[in-house]
């Protein structure tokens, strides 16, 4: 190949991956900066009324054919009987497990049905469609979303406390980022005097760090730390968010370092309730 | 890019997304899971150079930033990235081993997820280093090395080598 159409290719391949990585970090920019967040918004809630049909199509097509799989060999032999009776063995300790997932299910929602702490505030009640699409954040998605009142801001509960916030949000659907998430920050009070304290989420199946903690602060382990709703709070006054397990202080720190854990088992979750509830502008 | 290249990259981009998140998305080990997109840059520069990884990488990550919560852009800039870097390290190399694409999805991945942890760290998150990157690449990275061979097939057939431009003398484009 001659030198100069070698160095003229090698020009125009620089060339367009300075001209992708130039529009890359304009749109981060943007996107950033929050100038175009009503177009990205759109963009991004457009793709997902696009893909949630998809989806649902997706998970209807591959039920049956499991099922389908599953039951296709059948023969007249004793080695084939076995197998049928086998299978059927299987079929029913299945349809018993799935039994056993659906009355863990209607628990759920009969719990969500008499939330101790929403205090009259409206409720969706959604199901969690899919757990953190990205590894870098901590999130879920719900079925749920603008049709049916869900707007981004609103808190969400599950049967045993706070799960997180809806930040996303579009026709049927919204993406919650979980209170373990890193950018996750509730503002908690807790103990007879009310004291006030901040809950920061630390990733997926890590503690959650509770911070501005007073040294020498009184706390027991197990207690309950609920929503301060203080004014302008992201969140309903008194809305249990996590049980602290442990804490500790060292002479010279500024605060006591206090670890708790979510009430909900949030990698489990099947159903929540969002709250119709929205801060104060 | 021809039309048909267009067309059958669009259908790719569309499957593997689809899989990522109605299959891969769930399958969960210490809260992450194996990521279908962040291959299909590495794939596509492995399978049609630096130039074309480039520009396919740009494009599956601004479709895949559709669906992440995270700052939009970021997956297309890793992805023009990876597109090219792997084109431009592999493109010497003689591919009839059939254990380089997997090899080269895993370093590529790690890479991948290394540089997109780091941005997002220079971009005000600093828990996508801290908290998030660790278990994704226990994850991610050995998930594609097991995923990197029909994807890379996958991706060769959207982006079949071009024609020789230079007749016998000159040699293809790669």
């Amino acid at each position: 190949m001659p030198l100069r159409t070698r160095r003229s290719r090698r020009t125009r391949r620089g060339l367009t991956l300075v001209v992708l990585l130039a529009v890359s970090i304009a749109v981060i920019t943007l996107d950033y900066r929050g100038q175009a967040h009503g177009s990205i918004s759109w963009a991004k809630r457009a793709a997902h009324d696009a893909f949630a049909p998809v989806q649902d199509a997706v998970d209807d097509v591959a039920r049956p054919v499991g099922s389908f799989l599953a039951g296709a060999v059948h023969g007249s032999s004793l080695e084939d009987q076995n197998a049928d009776l086998q299978r059927e063995i299987g079929a029913l300790r299945r349809q018993a497990l799935a039994g056993q997932a659906t009355r863990s299910a209607l628990r759920e929602l009969e719990i969500l049905d008499n939330l101790p702490f929403a205090g009259g505030i409206p409720t969706v009640t959604a199901r969690v469609t899919a757990f953190s699409p990205s590894d870098f954040a901590a999130t879920i998605q719900l079925d749920r979303g603008t049709t049916s009142g869900v707007a981004v801001g609103m808190p969400v509960v599950g049967g045993a406390g706070l799960v997180g916030q809806v930040t996303e949000t579009w026709s049927s659907g919204c993406t919650v980022r979980l209170v373990t998430d890193v950018d996750s920050s509730v503002g908690v009070r807790f103990g007879a005097h009310g004291d006030l304290a901040l809950v920061q989420g630390a990733g997926l199946g890590k503690a959650l760090a509770v911070n501005l903690v007073t040294p020498g602060t009184v706390l027991h382990k197990g207690e309950v730390l609920t929503t301060s709703g203080l004014q302008n709070a992201q969140f309903p006054p008194d809305i249990p968010v996590a049980r602290v397990t442990s804490f500790s202080s060292t002479p010279s720190a500024t605060q006591e370092a206090v670890k708790a854990a979510p009430l909900d088992n949030l990698s489990i979750l099947q159903y929540v309730d969002v709250l119709q509830w929205q801060s104060a502008p | 890019m021809t039309v048909s290249d267009a067309a059958r990259s669009t259908l790719v981009i569309v499957v593997v997304l689809v899989v990522q998140h109605t299959l891969l998305d769930t399958v969960r080990v210490g809260g992450a899971h194996p990521d279908a997109m962040v291959l299909l840059p590495i794939a596509a520069g492995y399978a049609a150079g630096p130039e074309r990884g480039a520009v396919f990488g740009f494009v599956a990550g601004l479709v895949a930033d559709l669906f992440l919560p995270t700052t939009y852009g970021l997956s297309a800039l890793v992805g023009s990235l990876l597109g090219f870097g792997t084109g431009l390290a592999t493109q010497g190399l003689v591919r009839s081993s059939w254990w380089l694409p997997p090899v080269v999805a895993a370093a590529a991945t790690a890479a991948g997820l290394g540089g997109y942890a780091i941005l997002g760290a220079v971009l005000g998150d600093p828990g996508m280093v801290r908290s998030y990157l660790a278990p994704a690449l226990v994850v991610a990275t050995p998930a594609a090395a097991v995923l990197a061979l029909p994807v890379v097939r996958f991706v060769s057939w959207a982006l079949p080598p071009r024609a020789t431009v230079h007749g016998p003398a000159g040699g293809g484009t790669r």
